[in-house]
């Protein structure tokens, strides 16, 4: 019996952001039933657990402190035990698990913790991760908050929140944003009230379709060009080729990107045009130094069969990782030649 | 050039009359050359009158900022046991 692999979704975002509000709301949403909830809640005594109304069954609350710096096999030994639940029918079904950080966690390493942990790994999918940016503050915490930064990089979707309180969102909070991670596209939550198909729906591989989307996923449309600002340390920029790039030459420039700058390569997600297998493109995805194994999709999304990779990164210039992927390309051709 | 600017460590680079990069930078003296054919290098890298062999680029820049950085520690690829997506 195949089983069906559950996708698990980061809910991030500074504190007071809105998480919870959020997620509350969207726990009433009949789509949102089936899901189970982890909410990491940093500080002797946890609150947010109390205000979200999910079934007792299906919510754990991890109160031990916060995910991303000392916690991480209790995160993967919590999704264990909970899956363990599922199976044995002492919980009520679920098909979707929502993890709500703690307003001072670095995602990062609770995603490399999805991604790497053998005992979960072939029963989970890492789903979309939101973070949650406060309109009144954000603006504020990004300037000063280093791992708020951070959250907003490596979203797939940014929901804005208290836009009653602060009014129509400020230009210098979207342009900062934007700068951070503008393939991501930017939602309204109205006292946490949102759009809900709107907020998970940026995952790689839909499971009730089993289908993939990558353009959703790389919100290529966005990332033709790169945002930044010179005095900003995170960036996000897009590398597009046409030419097709060997299989070797990619694993090379992996290595080399995570050998350099490993801790200042917070994501990068990618649909890349390899040379031995042309008809069947390879989807790729890494945090920091940690990389999914290419995923080959049967074919193109579209006519489009350019590379694209997407690079969220910290003080990593986009002009090294073109010129890198270029010489270790050419380097790697001459040596095909020569053999 | 670029390399130095991403490692944000000091230096010059520059090319010698017979085709080698030289690099000047953390009081070091590296000069890199091709390989002279039949080796099973690519590149020589001489840091400061050593000599030694490269497999690659990948392995040139390791031992170049292995000599400027003081800092480096290189950090290998780990790769996920979880699939992208579910086969």
């Amino acid at each position: 019996m195949s089983i069906e692999a559950i996708p698990v979704s980061v809910l991030t975002g500074f504190l007071g952001s809105g998480k919870t509000t959020m997620l509350r709301h969207l726990l009433r949403q009949p789509e949102f039933s089936r899901t189970a909830v982890i909410i990491n809640e940093f500080g002797e005594v946890g609150l947010d657990h109390e205000l979200i109304e999910a079934s007792e069954d299906s919510f754990i609350e991890l109160q031990t402190g916060c995910l991303c710096c000392k916690i991480r096999t209790d995160l993967a030994q919590t999704l264990g035990e909970l899956l363990q639940r599922r199976d044995e029918g002492r919980c009520a079904p679920f098909d979707r698990i929502v993890i709500e950080t703690s307003g001072l966690a670095d995602p990062a390493p609770i995603l490399q913790t999805l991604m790497t942990d053998t005992n979960i790994a072939n029963r989970l999918v890492l789903g979309s991760v939101v973070t949650t940016v406060d309109a009144v503050n954000g603006a504020g915490t990004l300037e000063r908050e280093g791992v708020s930064q951070k959250q907003v990089a490596v979203a797939d979707r940014i929901v804005l929140t208290k836009l009653d309180l602060a009014g129509p969102a400020k230009p210098v909070l979207l342009r900062r944003l934007e700068e951070l991670n503008a393939g991501a596209p930017v939602l309204v939550a109205d006292h946490g009230r949102i759009d809900s198909p709107l907020v998970f729906s940026s995952s790689l591989y839909d499971p009730q379709t089993k289908s993939t989307d990558v353009n959703a996923w790389l919100a290529q449309e966005t990332h033709g060009h790169s945002h930044t600002r010179h005095d900003a340390d995170i960036k996000a920029y897009a590398i597009v080729r046409q030419e097709p790039i060997q299989a070797m030459a990619l694993t090379l420039f992996l290595e080399a990107l995570a050998e350099h700058c490993g801790h200042d390569m917070l994501r990068l997600k990618g649909i890349v045009n390899i040379l031995e297998n042309p008809d069947r493109p390879a989807v790729i995805h890494g945090v920091q130094h940690v990389f999914h194994a290419p995923a080959w999709l049967d074919r193109w999304p579209s006519d489009n069969r350019s590379s694209r990779i997407v690079f969220i990164t910290r003080r990593v210039p986009q002009r090294w990782v073109e010129v890198l992927l270029e010489a270790i390309n050419e380097e790697v051709a001459e040596v095909a030649a020569d053999w | 050039m670029q390399s130095l600017a991403a490692w944000r460590v000091a230096g010059s680079v520059a090319r010698a009359s017979d085709g080698a990069l030289v690099i000047d930078g953390a009081s070091k003296d590296i000069r890199i050359d091709r390989a002279p054919p039949r080796l099973m290098f690519r590149w020589m890298v001489t840091i400061d009158s050593r000599k030694r062999g490269a497999l690659s680029l990948v392995a040139v820049l390791r031992q170049v900022r292995e000599a400027l950085d003081p800092r480096y520690a290189a950090v290998r690829v780990r790769i996920a046991v979880a699939p992208l997506v579910p086969s």
